[in-house]
């Protein structure tokens, strides 16, 4: 339950900052910071976890059902309050003059904050940003799940089918395989279509484009898959379409190495769509981020953007979707979550590149 | 995760049960001379926005502001490519694209004039932008949720409950249904079996714990179910939360539960959370709540309970 790794880096990163205890909070929706440090995925609102400079970590949990798992399967000192504040509070009065920094302080209730602590979260964000092996190795798992995701949701969908439906299909057939979790958006229509959203009552047509994004969780960690699928024969727009689409991709793939700069990886996936006649499909009027790292969160920093700075390191996991509106076909997607090796990147999925046509 | 059906049944919530919400909360904004009242939304606390609005981001964050005079302004961190999407589904017209919401919204406020803005449960924004909103020109006034409940039905009128009875009723039901074939299942596959069932109802959002009865309930870990197994659900449907502890061959008591001195864990489902721990003695006239007990079958632990409300006759199943 407890990141090692993780802990010696924060131990260090607290002596090099001069931080004496080290917070990391984490709520339902951004557990990922606690889980850094402590990988438990809790039930109630709020978690955290205290490090001090020994080493020795002190848990803090809103409900009851937390702190006995917790409690049962670790070393660290865990204590409920049903009112995290008050909670807080005392666990900070241990620390009294002790210089406290807090990753994931922005994301806290401002009531939770006493206002001398220095915020963490920057800096502990840049270390999760490189994966230890054993991250890498969920990751992977995370990946392979969401080939056969992806693999079902092909076999499921049907004309007729509602969005909504074929996500409940989804969404059941990751959980029944070991998913914690999934985050996950569709698309489907034609050229009236400009981006994903959740599912809608929206039944599935022939010639419909059907987009989607899958991000299957396994013991935190996100990997990401974005598909497109045509039902029914493929139009000669929906099919020059994706070859753009692909080759975006792999120019991101080819490119992909420790020592590049993200917005350049940014800049190659958008170059084809520019030297195609559709730069302007590449603005933030079409779409939101040609990519982003993954890990115990769904959509961590860095942005893949051509006015993000920040340089690749080996290790770094991420997804590099050039996902966008275009004239030909409306909103399509293609993605694969890509792990930087020493000299490049791989895939951690399988599934095959290619624009999916089921049969109708 | 919220990746189930998002809508709006209108059958279901008619278009003045929100009108008559807005006209309630603007009664305590003129009260309180607030001419504009602001409430935060995210994934994980969209209750209150969903309460007046129907509105619920799916993802990123947002400012539901109510102006005493005009309609609501939704400012948000969503793509405008959604906002076809949003206005599809929410009682609001008006929705802007927000990188910067206390910039934003101190912008909106000296174009309308708003000499002072409410905030809803100010203390519980986020802290970036409590910090933010301070920074600008905005006169904030903070207003508790709790002090608009003492004086109006707000977050708990006929519709709010009707719709908690409906989500209770469903989970109930697909658990019945359910329970009989965990035993010899992989925790995984019966877990995946209700989200698939639930999500097909129509269900938002899903969390499900069980346990072997050798701890409390916990997320699923592959573990083969046994003949005293539990499951607890958090279910949200139509921006409802309910809550549901049932165990496999034995049949509990919420009313038990409910008799005073009774052992059990109370959570608050009225606030901007979908579930809180609270005391008992906190439950006070109107409180929606759910009540959890754990009890024993030979030398296993099992656990039982539901979702509540605290009538004007006491407490009562939904």
């Amino acid at each position: 339950m407890i990141n090692r790794e993780r802990r010696q880096q924060f131990l260090d990163l607290m002596a090099d900052s001069g931080w004496d205890v080290l917070l990391v909070y984490g709520h339902s929706w951004r557990k990922d910071f606690f889980r850094s440090l402590v990988n438990f995925n809790f039930f109630g609102p709020h978690a955290l976890a205290t490090l001090d400079r020994s080493g020795e970590i002190s848990i803090l949990v809103s409900h009851p059902w937390d702190g006995e798992i917790i409690r049962a399967n670790n070393e660290a000192d865990v204590h409920y309050l049903r009112d995290f504040r008050n909670g807080l509070s005392k666990l900070r009065s241990y620390f009294k003059t002790a210089k406290l920094a807090i990753a994931g302080m922005e994301l806290m209730e401002a009531g939770f904050v006493e206002g001398h602590e220095v915020s963490a979260t920057n800096r502990v964000e840049a270390l999760r940003r490189v994966k230890t092996s054993e991250e890498i190795e969920y990751l992977r798992k995370a990946s392979l799940l969401a080939d056969i995701g992806y693999q079902h949701f092909v076999d499921t969908i049907e004309v007729g089918m509602a969005e909504y439906e074929l996500v409940a299909e989804v969404e059941g057939f990751l959980k029944a395989h070991g998913a914690e979790d999934n985050f996950m958006l569709i698309g489907s229509g034609g050229t009236e279509v400009f981006g994903m959203r959740p599912p809608t009552e929206r039944q599935f047509r022939k010639g419909d484009n059907v987009t989607t994004e899958l991000s299957p969780q396994v013991n935190g960690y996100y990997a990401q898959i974005c598909r497109t699928l045509v039902l029914g024969e493929p139009s000669e727009n929906q099919k020059r379409s994706f070859s753009i689409f692909r080759e975006a991709q792999q120019a991101a793939e080819q490119f992909l190495k420790p020592g590049v700069n993200i917005s350049d990886v940014a800049r190659v996936q958008n170059d084809v769509f520019r030297r195609e006649g559709f730069g302007e499909y590449t603005g933030s009027k079409y779409t939101r981020v040609r990519g982003h790292n993954l890990g115990l969160h769904p959509d961590e920093n860095p942005y893949v953007l051509e006015d993000v700075d920040c340089v690749v390191n080996k290790d770094m996991v991420l997804i590099a979707h050039p996902n966008t509106y275009l004239p030909l076909s409306g909103y399509m997607v293609f993605g694969d979550t890509l792990a930087v090796t020493a000299d490049g990147c791989v895939r951690l999925g399988q599934t095959e590149k290619k624009l999916f046509v089921k049969e109708v | 995760m919220k990746r189930g059906l998002i809508t709006w049944d209108k059958n279901e919530i008619p278009p003045r049960v929100f009108d008559l919400r807005l006209q309630s909360i603007r009664s305590e904004m003129s009260k309180k001379d607030i001419p504009a009242l602001v409430v935060y939304s995210e994934l994980w606390r969209s209750n209150q926005a969903r309460f007046l609005s129907n509105f619920m981001p799916y993802f990123n964050r947002a400012f539901l502001i109510i102006p005493s005079e005009q309609p609501m302004t939704l400012l948000c961190g969503l793509s405008p490519r959604v906002y076809g999407w949003i206005r599809s589904v929410t009682t609001i017209e008006d929705v802007r694209p927000a990188g910067n919401f206390a910039r934003t919204l101190s912008q909106l406020a000296a174009e309308r004039g708003w000499r002072r803005v409410g905030f809803l449960d100010f203390d519980q924004f986020p802290w970036d932008l409590y910090q933010a909103i301070l920074a600008e020109p905005l006169n904030a006034v903070p207003v508790r949720s709790t002090e608009l409940r003492d004086s109006s039905p707000l977050f708990a009128d006929g519709t709010e409950l009707s719709m908690r009875r409906l989500a209770a009723k469903m989970a109930r039901n697909i658990l019945n249904d359910a329970m009989p074939s965990g035993p010899g299942q992989i925790d995984y596959e019966f877990t995946g079996g209700l989200e698939r069932q639930f999500r097909r109802a129509g269900v938002e959002d899903l969390i499900i714990l069980v346990t072997n009865g050798s701890s409390v309930p916990a997320p699923a870990n592959g573990q083969t179910l046994g003949e005293h197994f539990s499951v607890s659900l958090a279910v949200e449907y139509r921006g409802h939360w309910i809550r549901i502890s049932r165990a496999h061959g034995f049949e509990g008591s919420v009313q038990r539960l409910l008799e005073p001195g009774s052992a059990a864990w109370f959570e608050n489902l009225g606030g901007s959370y979908p579930y809180e721990m609270t005391d008992r003695g906190d439950l006070q006239s109107g409180s929606i709540f759910a009540v959890h007990t754990e009890d024993r079958a030979g030398d296993k632990r099992v656990f039982y309970g539901d979702t509540c409300r605290y009538g004007e006759s006491g407490p009562e199943v939904l």
